[in-house]
């Protein structure tokens, strides 16, 4: 059978875009009368806005609109957009659009507010600490059904300690990594005369940010808050999907750090408000320090091993630190709990993953989801382990990889597994030459 | 932004008179990759802006003993400049190493010497070749010594009406002997974590004019002047230059910052310093 | 406000630029040439660059007004339209860009190398491409392409 894309080198059509320059991202778009945005960002990681006093910088011409918090019609999921209960410094207060950037920045400065501070938290091994200043009113661990931590129960783990020839344990610290695109988080939106609004966005995840905007925005056309907003829009009201045209620019990178609605939410009001069309372009300092980034993880592991090298017990606790609201947090958190004992079969596992809150930028998704850090971890695990047991840290892996029949900890029964079958293919191409005994291994059913 | 000035000086004595007019108001801006740099980031909003890139101040000569160059002269012009590597090849070497090709290509020896950056690369090199600065005004001029050039981070002894005309550097002689090392977290567009700059004469196995100089490890280029002593007039042996190792690194104020902290720069300095005068000098 | 004249890919241009207007804000902001990034605006990414008289500079830290009377060139300005650069061709066929929000300044930098060496080592491809940053490649590809099309280069002139 003739292929004309399996197995073929195809171009990538927008390399064309690239190279010629022709590519267009939210900020080479260009709409006559666009107007700016800038944001007041809290200087402080924990407060309470007491006062806030827009009226020097509304008057500033040039200005077009300021915006509060009573300006936006829901919440982001817990997020407020526009916070007056403060939980992370840089998180915004206010934001302006106005004709030009000089502008904006100058009425941001003429915005007179007044903060009450409070105790915040930054380090999640405090914030676990039942006397921890409260990130939200809720607490500062996510609860998980009936459970402050994702638990994951297989086997018996204390029985599998007792079994055991080895304990192996192992304290390991996976930092925060920020994704840092090249360009950054940037948006524009454009009311359409119909009422609609044209969003352009560099977001990887357009479906996403689409629905949860009309969430963000959602105004039947009797809402008073309609009467603020410009134009026909004060008529229809933002009540579907369909209000809103969503157009994805091309996107100067993400690795999973464009997911979140970041300027898309205020620059929509913004629009509404003014009738304008509305750009919010993040500085890189904006991009590095506010944006969603993955959050440092805090991770025990604690092995029972026979001296042959089969694992079998392996306890895994975790901490999360997810900064100050939920979004992706509990996703990545069982995504790393379902996948954190590694491609392994235990018979005697133990997860327990903790997602904290405290006083910082929101954390989001990355590259993995969870899944990169605790590869790390286990994998690191895995490599102490043979060296410790004097075992090839190819063969430890060979006697431990999951066999088609075997049952995952989240009880699943596998039926296509390949690892051995990659690892010895693996070894092929790197040059690593495996003893006959691991070459003749196979994921066949265990007793097959 | 509305009311600044911008003045393109025409000439040197424009540029004086201008100085001498605006002062502190004013930024002189050749290159201006750290001027533009620190106005982006909303940390410097100048009143007055005098371009000084076409008042004849870009060459690089030999007048007797010393190698000239005038003080916008770009650091790629430097990099490439036969004169240079031949009779200031630490200059040479230290300069290729700041920033990038692009910011080569913009930045002057005579803005890393203004803007007076504890880590700048050709002021550190500068202080060990012992070169001077020659300082103009619409009142005279004079002459500094780099050494006595830098007064803390970002301060000079420039007065707001003077302009850095040029940098005067002792030719290296027969004899001469130099080392160069950056050490950053990337290998382009970083500010050192450390430098080290070592000058040197050697006649007859015999130290002379030791110059032990760091870079990014105090407020200023730092010439470790007791280090140096130690080698003043000997013959250098394994000991001795651990000992001046250990001296170097004693002399430093180093600071904790993004870059590194002060125990690592104390440990690297002491081991830099010991290697490259242990190259050098066998 | 001072008159700004220039020529950008051929074109001559006058433009008003204030004392610390930046080439890159002259360029997307008035010129509407959106080839050159702004990934940074401080001179550490590289996203801004072009060529200012044939050598390379990151526009987004170059003062505009210092750029009078002088010649600029952006990735649009590589080849006649409808023609493809051969170091285009090359990060086209390499795959070298991936997000593409690198590859204009990618091209220009890569441009000033082989004008001026078109004999280049990997080393000096890798110091060439210094100032640019990329995060998405991992760069092994965006050097690939610059070697291939050096020795494209090299060939049509033999």
């Amino acid at each position: 059978m003739e292929f004309k894309v399996i197995g073929q080198r195809v171009k990538r059509y927008d390399g064309l875009y690239h190279v010629t320059g022709e590519a267009k991202y939210v900020d080479d778009i260009y709409v006559p009368g666009t107007l700016t945005v800038k944001a007041l960002r809290s200087p402080v990681a924990k407060g309470k806005v007491r006062c806030l006093d827009i009226s020097a910088a509304e008057k500033l011409p040039g200005v077009a609109a300021v915006i509060t918090n009573e300006d936006v019609p829901h919440p982001f999921q817990d997020q407020p957009i526009l916070a007056v209960n403060i939980r992370f410094k840089g998180e915004p207060i206010a934001a302006v659009a106005a004709v030009d950037e000089e502008t904006a920045l100058e009425a941001i400065s003429r915005i007179k507010v007044d903060i009450e501070e409070e105790q915040p938290v930054f380090d999640p091994l405090e914030a676990m600490k039942p006397d921890a200043p409260k990130v939200r009113p809720a607490g500062n661990l996510y609860m998980f059904g009936k459970y402050p931590y994702r638990k994951i129960v297989f086997g018996d783990i204390e029985v599998g300690f007792k079994e055991a020839d080895y304990i192996i344990e192992e304290n390991y610290l996976h930092l925060p990594q920020e994704h840092a695109p090249i360009e950054p988080s940037a948006c524009l939106v454009v009311p359409e005369a119909d009422g609609r609004l044209t969003l352009y966005s560099m977001s990887q995840a357009p479906h996403l940010i689409l629905s949860w905007l009309v969430e963000v925005l959602y105004t039947e056309p009797t809402d008073p808050r309609c009467a603020k907003w410009s134009g026909r829009v004060r008529q229809r009201g933002i009540t579907s999907l369909g209000d809103i045209k969503y157009i994805s620019a091309f996107c100067g990178g993400a690795f999973g750090g464009k997911l979140s609605i970041a300027p898309e939410h205020i620059t929509a009001i913004l629009a509404l408000k003014t009738g304008r069309p509305v750009k919010w372009r993040w500085t890189r300092e904006e991009e590095n320090l506010y944006s969603t980034y993955r959050g440092p993880w805090n991770v025990n592991i604690k092995d029972g091993v026979k001296k042959d090298g089969r694992i079998v017990a392996r306890q895994i606790r975790s901490i999360y630190d997810g900064g100050a609201y939920t979004f992706f947090n509990p996703y990545v958190v069982d995504k790393y709990s379902f996948l954190a004992p590694g491609p392994y079969f235990i018979p005697n596992v133990y997860i327990e993953t903790y997602c904290v809150y405290t006083n910082k930028p929101p954390a989001g998704g990355m590259r993995g989801f969870g899944v990169t850090p605790s590869s790390f971890a286990t994998e690191v695990q895995m490599n102490k382990i043979a060296a410790e047991l004097g075992i090839d840290p190819w063969e430890l892996r060979f006697i431990n990889a999951y066999r088609n029949g075997d049952q995952t900890p989240t009880r699943r029964v596998l039926d296509s597994v390949y690892l051995i079958e990659t690892m010895q293919a693996l070894a092929k191409k790197a040059g690593v030459k495996l003893p006959d005994r691991l070459m003749k291994m196979t994921s066949a059913e265990r007793g097959k | 932004m509305g009311k600044a000035l911008f003045f393109k000086a025409a000439d040197q004595n424009e540029a004086c008179t201008l100085l001498a007019r605006y002062g502190e108001k004013a930024k002189v801006l050749a290159g201006g990759t750290d001027l533009m740099a620190r106005v982006n980031r909303r940390l410097l909003s100048p009143e007055v802006v005098i371009f000084i890139g076409g008042i004849g101040l870009n060459y690089i000569r030999e007048e007797g003993d010393n190698l000239v160059i005038g003080a916008t002269t770009t650091h790629a012009d430097i990099v490439r400049s036969a004169l240079v590597q031949e009779k200031a090849p630490l200059l040479a070497e230290a300069t290729g190493q700041i920033g990038s090709p692009a910011i080569r290509n913009m930045g002057t020896i005579g803005g890393n010497l203004v803007n007076a950056s504890p880590a700048a690369d050709a002021a550190t090199a500068l202080l060990a070749l012992g070169a001077k600065l020659k300082l103009v005004s619409a009142k005279g001029q004079r002459q500094v010594a780099v050494e006595e050039f830098f007064t803390g981070p970002g301060k000079t002894v420039l007065r707001p009406d003077e302009l850095l005309q040029e940098v005067i550097i002792p030719s290296k002689r027969p004899g001469s002997k130099w080392a160069w090392q950056k050490l950053g977290k990337r290998k382009a567009d970083i500010v050192a974590v450390i430098s080290v700059a070592i000058a040197l004469q050697m006649n007859k196995g015999v130290c002379s004019k030791v110059r032990i100089v760091l870079g990014a490890v105090a407020p200023v280029p730092l010439l470790a002047k007791r280090a140096g002593a130690l080698l003043e007039g000997k013959k250098p042996n394994k000991a001795l230059i651990e000992e001046v190792a250990k001296a170097a690194a004693e002399e430093m104020t180093p600071i904790d910052d993004v870059r590194a902290t002060a125990w690592y720069r104390r440990k690297v300095s002491e081991a830099l310093v010991k290697r490259l005068l242990s190259q050098i000098l066998e | 406000m001072p008159m700004l004249k220039l020529k950008v890919n051929g074109r001559d241009y006058e433009v008003e630029a204030g004392p610390t207007t930046t080439l890159l804000e002259v360029l997307r902001g008035k010129l509407l040439i959106t080839g050159p990034k702004i990934g940074c605006n401080t001179g550490d990414c590289g996203a801004c660059s072009v060529l200012l008289d044939g050598r390379l500079v990151k526009s987004c830290i170059t003062n505009a007004l210092t750029a009078h009377g002088k010649e600029v060139i952006t990735v649009e300005g590589l080849v006649e339209p409808g023609e493809f650069h051969p170091l285009q061709k090359a990060f086209y066929e390499h795959y070298a860009s991936q997000c593409g929000f690198c590859t204009p300044g990618m091209l220009v930098a890569a441009k000033a190398l082989l004008d001026e060496n078109p004999s280049p080592t990997r080393d000096e491809v890798k110091e060439a491409i210094s100032g640019n940053l990329c995060r998405c490649t991992g760069y092994v590809k965006i050097i690939e392409a610059i070697m291939a099309a050096a020795q494209e280069m090299r060939k049509k002139k033999a």
